[in-house]
Order: C-alpha cells, then structure tokens, then sequence
C-alpha cells in the first residue's frame, strides 16, 4: 500500500466546490434553523400545557430520529405535498429542520437559566422592558448561548455529509465522485477528512474567541492535589 | 395520491424485523464503547505526554470529521491496508471508535466531579492503584455518566442508520428496497422514522428509570 | 410634621389567585425616618414590597411616594386612573430597593452595575454617572473591589454594590428586603453599621427583617404585619416594650426565645 497524494491532482477543484459547498449550505441551515429554533423555544415558553406539549413533541421527535432518516422523509414528503425543489435545497431545508430542535433546546435552556430577578432588578430601578432586554437579559443569554451553539454547529456541518445520499454535490459526495474515479479510497478519505477536520478546527477556534469576546462561562479547571490528580485528571503535564 | 395508512400498518412488520439488525449492532457497539473508551480513559489517566499527545490528535480528529466519513474510512480504506472487512464489521469498527472517544471524554467530565478526598483515603490506606480505579473510581464514575450514556445509546443507535449506505441491510435499506417495489417512498420512510423513535424514545425512558433507581440506590 | 410622607400606603390589597397576600394595608413612613417591617414569615412582607416597586400590581388601594401618586392616582371625582408603563418607569428610580438576594447583573464589574442604570434610566453623562458611582463605593468601603464581577465579591460587598446601585438613581425612599438573612450571622453587625451611616445621611428606609433585634436596635418605628394586615405600628421602643395586639405579643415572645443569642449581641444594652 502505497500513499500516493498525486492522484488527486485533478480533482483538488471538485473537493474544494464541495467543501464550498458544504460550508454554505452548514451556514444556511444554521440561519434556518436557528431562527426556526428561538421561535420553537419561545412557543414552548408560553404559559399553559399545550404550548410545551406541543414544542416538546417537536423536539423529542426530531432528535430522536436520525438524520438520515428525516433527510429521506423529507426528500420524499416535499413531492408528497407537491413541493419540488432542488436536492441541495431540500437537503438544506432537512438539515435546519434537523438542527432547530436542537437550537429550540439551547435557547429554552438559556432563557430559563436566568434568574427572573435578573429582568425584575432592571425593571425596579426604572429601566424600561428593552432596555432591561438589551442591557441586562440579552448579554446574559448570548453567554450562555455561544457554547452549546457552536458545539451544535459543528454537529451539524459534520451531518451535513450525509446529503451526499440525496445527491447534493457538498464534500462527501464529491468524496465518492473521486474515489469511484480514482479507486484511491486511502488518498480520497484523508484529504477529505483533512478538509472536514480542518472546518472544524478553524469553527472551534471561531467559537473559543467568540466565547472571550462575550466572557462566556469558562469551566474552571478545578486544581486538587497530586495524589487525586493521578486518577481523576487526564492532563498530562510537561515536566 | 393520499397518505395510506395502511399500507404503511402491512410494512411496518418488515422494518420491525429490521431493527433488530440495528439493535443489535448497537448493542455491540455500545459494549465496544465502553470497555475501549474505560480502557482509552485510564491510558489517558497514566499521563504520557506522548501518547496523551496522539491521544488527543485521535480524539479532535474523530470529533471534527462526520461519522459518514469515518465510516467510509473502515469501509474503503481498510480493505486497501489488508484488512478486508465485511460491511457490519467495517461499519460497526467505526461507530465503535467513535463513540470509544465520546464516552472517554464524557468520562473526562464524570471524574473531575469525584471527590477528591476519597482518592487520598484510598492511597493512605495502600489501596494498590487498580484497586483503586476497580473499587473507588470507576462505580462512582459509571454511576455519574449513567444519563450520558443513555444519550450516547440513542446517538449510537442514530449511528447505525448510516451502516445503509455500507449496504447493510438494516432498517433504512429494508425501507428503501420495499419503496422501489411499491413506489410509496413517503410513507415508507415515515415508518422508519417510527421505528427508529420508538426504539429510542425506549432507551430514553428505561434510562431515566434507571436513572432514578440509582438515585434511590445512593440514599 | 405637616410635609407629606415620603412613602404613603393607603387599603393596599394583593390577591394571588384568591390567596390574599396584602389585606388594606395602610403605611406612613416620614422623611428620615427608619421603619422596620417584621412579621412571622408568609405574612406578606416582600409582597408590599414587590408591590411598593411595582413589581407586583395591587389589585386596589394607593401609593404615594414624596407626594406623588404611583401606578393607580384618584382622579378630581373619584375616578381611578391607572399610570402608563412610563408613568410608572419615571417613578421608578425614587424608590431604591435592596433585594434579598441582591440581584447584581453578572455580566457586569461592580461599577458597571452603579453606573448603566444612571446613563440608561436618568440620562446622566457616563462621565458624571461614573464619578458617582466611584463616590458611593467609595463611600461604602468598596473602593478597591469596583473592576470585580459580582461573582468575585462576598456576600457582604455585593451588598454594599445593591446599596450604592439603588442609591445611584437618588432615592427619595430605600427598601431592603430580609438584608441579613443572605448573609452570615457574624455580619449581621455590618449591616446595621451600614444601614446606620446610611440612616446619618438622612434617608428614609424601609426595612423588612426576621431578625427583631436588628429591628429594635436599627428602627425609629416598628410595623407588625401578619396575615396581610399591619396590626400595630409605632416607635420602635414602645412596640418592644409595651406591644398592645396580641399576635405580636406571642410573636416577640416566639422571636426572642428563637433568637436570643443574636438579640444579646446585636441590641445596645440598655
Ligand atoms: N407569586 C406568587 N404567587 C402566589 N402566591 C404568592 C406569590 N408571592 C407570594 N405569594 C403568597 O403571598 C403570601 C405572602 O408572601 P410574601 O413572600 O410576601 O411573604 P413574606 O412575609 O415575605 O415571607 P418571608 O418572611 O418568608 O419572606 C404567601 O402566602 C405567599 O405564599
Ligand atoms: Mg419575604
């Protein structure tokens, strides 16, 4: 077995259309979704067991299914109601569907995560209701916010390879385009996977300066004694 | 053209026999899991900086490509280094690995909510250091990722709806098979959707029982 | 005194869901003055409280803080008039409340939370909002902890930073709610120190307390409320000495047998 980067050679162009795509289409349904999921998790905040019943449905139904599968019943149920779309569209549309749920339980968590004497405080001392939204309640929910955010997304950039299933030409599938081309599945999956990996990275970083820009809650990392460290820390410090 | 409902009863016996494909794969998966990701966390617990070093290369690496792709890997590239694997071999290899990492991480988590003082009572009292991970740490610690666990259970079985596209015949490709003979894609995959959320919906609640039977256990 | 009350109370009435909470409570609290508010717990003190902010909407009665009306006014020909959300807004900042637990803005330094409410409620110059800000921290010894986050403060200092927050917004009137009771037991007397200078500088206060000796050694008056419904007001010595209702005879009784230790450390010897 040899490694042998040069078989790629005319096939950098498609890979990188298809992590271009990938990209756009991640972004897209994170804007879809996200949307779609302050909107679920706002409904599920109004009072009365319907609104929650409702909602709750929603969410457990969707995370509890997987994404492949709500790809396909998307893919098929769009013609079912006589909607026809572009494949990249319908599997955009699945992926928001798909990271709403998830987004829906982000913001539920953060809003109910605030103390209501955060907003009464505000309102006490003669702020009116925007401006306790703006100044007091709203940096306080982005902090908490930004973290499981970003960890979502980046699930969701991961999900988005299986698009590949309903043809949309993102990373994966290109991937196959190539390794069925090339017949050089070890050079094919590790640029891939570098491409995927390295998306990943560079999100991951985004989100770390975004979490300073916003002084989210960093976990303190908890310092104990030696004796205890050797069982119960896995960081290996340079000596 | 309506939605037939019963056409979508007379199938769901088909994708039923199905799952069991799929649960069984992931019951093995999960074992995998467990005992890799166990043994992955105590490897990493010696602090090597070397091999924490590639440790954590493995870990970002698994963590930022998809699953798919992982899958691909054991499916396309493994064969080419020799190792010739059937689809559910190669299939479950990957998912197991994935989620090896995700549970040691998750491990990660549970440990450092153990008190500390335990430890030092043990190692005072010359508790021999697998003693001490067999008897002092790991119940604790199993105890405390038990919801995480769960979680992982229902991710795993998710997982395992991709294996379709390797060509096992699991509940998904059962589901397309019977859609291209009776050209009822819709409600198929409507049924599949529903086996998959019963199954997990399943975990779910049997893990909040046992969730709270171990609460109960700790008073 | 013929001057207007700083704070008047007049049949204020709260129900929760048929619970009433407030039963036509009536209060007077004149400038300068230091009302205690004590009562068995349930009773409703908070509620006045929360209701005296605005935080909760009585369902009848009035209030009148330094002359004007708040939330509902009795118009020429005894029409009631509810006030718009500005009405009540503007009205807001003269009455500075304390909350029991303190409600700091966590996203915020210690100087931050005195001064955003200045530029965003009264429109003051940052500039000017943080001079005073640094002025009042000062003031209540917090001079070096103003750059922290509430989360780095103790118990005690974020406090002082609710205190100089709500004194910021230069209050006609100051309300605390329970302000020893999140705090240890030891600083129950730094309270009192604070609360007195504050007293020095001529503000009015009304102060909700379990603790009777805080109550006795800190009040100019006392009011008992039970069951919704203040049973007896008057100067802090007599209702100690001499307290006439009944329930607030068995009450005291209840509180010294319960608190002795801190009522011996608290209260001046007499
Ligand atoms: N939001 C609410 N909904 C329903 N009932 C309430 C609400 N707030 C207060 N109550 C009820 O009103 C009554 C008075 O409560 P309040 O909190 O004012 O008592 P308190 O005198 O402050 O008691 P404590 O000394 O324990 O703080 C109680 O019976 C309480 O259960
Ligand atoms: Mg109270």
């Amino acid at each position: 077995m040899h490694f042998d980067p040069a078989v790629l050679v005319d096939y950098w162009p498609l890979l990188l259309q298809g992590a271009w795509l990938t990209l756009q289409v991640s972004v897209a349904a994170l804007v879809m979704g996200y949307v779609a999921g302050i909107a679920v998790a706002l409904i599920a905040l109004v009072p009365g067991w319907l609104p929650g019943l409702v909602t709750g449905c929603y969410v457990e139904t969707l995370r509890n299914i997987p994404f492949i599968i709500i790809l396909f019943v998307v893919y098929y149920g769009l013609p079912f109601c006589g909607i026809r779309l572009p494949a990249t569209l319908v599997g955009t549309t699945a992926l928001a569907l798909f990271a709403s749920a998830y987004y829906a339980e982000i913001v539920r968590a953060a809003i109910l995560a605030l103390p209501r004497g955060q907003f009464e405080s505000a309102r006490a001392i003669g702020m009116s209701p925007m401006s306790a939204m703006w100044h007091v309640v709203a940096p306080q929910i982005l902090r908490a916010l930004v973290p499981p955010s970003t960890n979502m997304t980046l699930t969701m950039m991961k999900e988005s390879s299986v698009l590949s299933s309903i043809t949309v030409p993102e990373l994966t599938y290109q991937s196959l385009v190539v390794q069925g081309n090339t017949f050089a599945p070890f050079e094919v999956f590790a640029a891939v996977a570098s491409i995927y990996w390295l998306i990943a990275v560079v999100i991951a970083e985004a989100s770390r300066r975004l979490e300073r820009r916003v002084g989210a809650v960093q976990a303190e990392a908890v310092s104990r004694n030696r004796i205890a460290d050797r069982y119960l820390s896995l960081v290996a410090r340079r000596t | 053209m309506g939605f037939k409902l019963n056409y979508l009863l007379s199938i769901l016996p088909r994708l039923i026999g199905a799952a069991a494909v799929n649960i069984r794969l992931a019951v093995i998966i999960m074992l995998f899991a467990l005992a890799l990701g166990t043994a992955l966390t105590i490897v990493r617990s010696l602090k090597i900086v070397a091999v924490n070093a590639c440790i954590a290369v493995v870990i970002s690496f698994v963590r930022g490509t998809p699953l798919l792709i992982q899958i691909f890997i054991a499916y396309y590239v493994l064969p080419a280094v020799g190792l010739d694997l059937s689809p559910e071999v190669a299939g479950v290899s990957a998912i197991a690995f994935n989620s090896m990492v995700f549970v040691s991480e998750s491990m990660r988590g549970g440990l450092a909510t153990i008190d500390a003082g335990q430890i030092e009572a043990s190692t005072a009292l010359g508790l021999p250091p697998h003693a001490i991970w067999l008897k002092v740490v790991l119940p604790q610690l199993f105890r405390r990722i038990v919801p995480v666990l769960i979680n992982e259970a229902t991710i795993v079985v998710k997982g395992t709806a991709l294996l379709s596209v390797i060509t096992v015949v699991d509940v998904l490709r059962t589901a397309q098979q019977i859609a291209s003979a009776s050209y009822r894609p819709f409600e198929t995959m409507i049924g599949s959707a529903l086996v998959f959320l019963v199954i997990n919906l399943v975990i779910s609640l049997s893990g909040r029982v046992a969730e709270s039977r171990f609460a109960a256990a700790r008073v | 005194m013929s001057a207007p009350p700083v704070l008047r109370v007049s049949n204020l009435t709260k129900r929760f869901h048929g619970v009433t909470a407030l039963d036509k409570v009536y209060l007077d609290v004149h400038a300068g003055q230091i009302v205690a508010l004590i009562g068995p717990s349930g009773c409703g003190k908070s509620t006045l409280l929360r209701c005296l902010t605005w935080l909760e909407q009585p369902d009848d009665g009035f209030i009148e803080v330094a002359g004007k009306p708040l939330g509902r006014e009795l118009m020429p020909g005894g029409v009631v008039r509810r006030q718009n959300r500005r009405q009540i807004d503007a009205l807001r900042p003269q009455v500075g409340i304390v909350f029991q637990q303190f409600h700091l803005w966590p996203h915020m330094t210690a100087l931050e939370n005195v001064v955003r409410p200045q530029t965003v409620v009264l429109g003051r110059p940052r500039d000017e909002a943080t001079r005073r800000g640094i002025e009042l921290l000062t003031r209540l010894g917090l001079a070096d902890r103003m750059d922290r986050h509430p989360h780095a403060l103790s118990g005690g200092q974020k406090q002082r930073v609710a205190i100089a927050r709500a004194l910021a917004m230069d209050p006609a009137l100051m309300l605390f709610d329970e302000p020893t009771s999140a705090l240890d037991p030891e600083l129950v007397g730094e309270v009192l120190a604070v609360l007195r200078a504050l007293a020095g500088t001529g503000m009015t206060m009304l102060v909700v307390t379990h603790e009777i000796g805080f109550a006795a050694s800190l009040a100019d008056r006392i009011a008992f409320m039970d069951h919704g419904r203040i049973l007896e007001e008057g100067p802090a010595r007599d209702i100690m000495a001499a307290p006439k209702e009944p329930r607030l005879r068995n009450f005291l009784d209840l509180v010294r047998a319960d608190h002795r230790i801190v009522t011996t450390t608290v209260t001046p010897t007499e």
